[in-house]
């Protein structure tokens, strides 16, 4: 059986790569049926905000690829609540369904999973 | 002497947010480009910061970092800028300091 992975994606979408290798891993993966999750967390929290126009800061916009994720299978998506929390964001500002976890059920999700990634 | 101070970081993951604001006296700015306009964002536990910000400290963000990222309800106090005018609010001060 194919070992399951969970992707912590903690960078802003316009920091850097970060926030889109993870996006490519998620979705490369979902592709070939691998068992993954996703996890937003820190300043990841960011790409999940709705109505993000990067073009006036000469950026690619990653939330095709985002909506995408749900196609590719990969439906387990989750938001670390205190990082929501401290940002003023709550699950129903989110462009994508995200659980939200409280620390406790992160400690869970990380054990339960074979492999982890945190880009 | 007064003295412009520019953030472009997240104030999340570092001491840079808290530190600036530690240091901004009266007459100062604080300036937020790239992802230090993250800080705006209402209901956020440094928008509570900046809110707390006296009256004499002039807040300014980037408006197309503002665009970028979809924030709204920004603070009274604050003003967007362009490049251009950017450009001119550094000359206003007497030094700028950039927290890179």
């Amino acid at each position: 059986m194919a070992k399951s992975m969970l992707i912590i994606s903690r960078r802003a979408p316009g920091s850097g790569p970060s926030a889109r290798e993870a996006l490519d891993i998620a979705l490369a993966g979902g592709a070939f049926d691998l068992p993954l999750a996703m996890l937003f967390m820190d300043d990841g929290i960011y790409q999940l905000t709705p109505d993000q126009a990067p073009h006036h800061i000469q950026q690619k916009d990653l939330s095709a690829n985002l909506q995408a994720l749900p196609l590719f299978g990969v439906e387990d998506l989750f938001a670390c609540a205190y990082s929501l929390q401290e940002r003023g964001l709550d699950t129903s500002h989110l462009a994508l369904p995200a659980q939200p976890l409280d620390d406790e059920a992160l400690r869970a999700l990380i054990a339960r999973h074979d492999l982890v990634v945190t880009l | 002497m007064s003295t412009l101070h520019i953030l472009s970081h997240s104030p999340f993951g570092d001491s840079r947010f808290a530190s600036c604001l530690r240091v901004l006296g009266p007459g100062d700015a604080l300036l937020l480009t790239g992802e230090a306009v993250q800080a705006l964002r209402q209901g956020s536990a440094p928008r509570l910061k900046l809110d707390q910000l006296p009256a004499q400290v002039a807040l300014f963000a980037l408006e197309e970092d503002i665009l970028a990222r979809a924030l709204t309800d920004l603070p009274n106090h604050c003003t967007a800028l362009d490049y251009p005018r950017f450009v001119a609010l550094c000359l206003d001060y007497d030094k700028v300091n950039s927290w890179l």
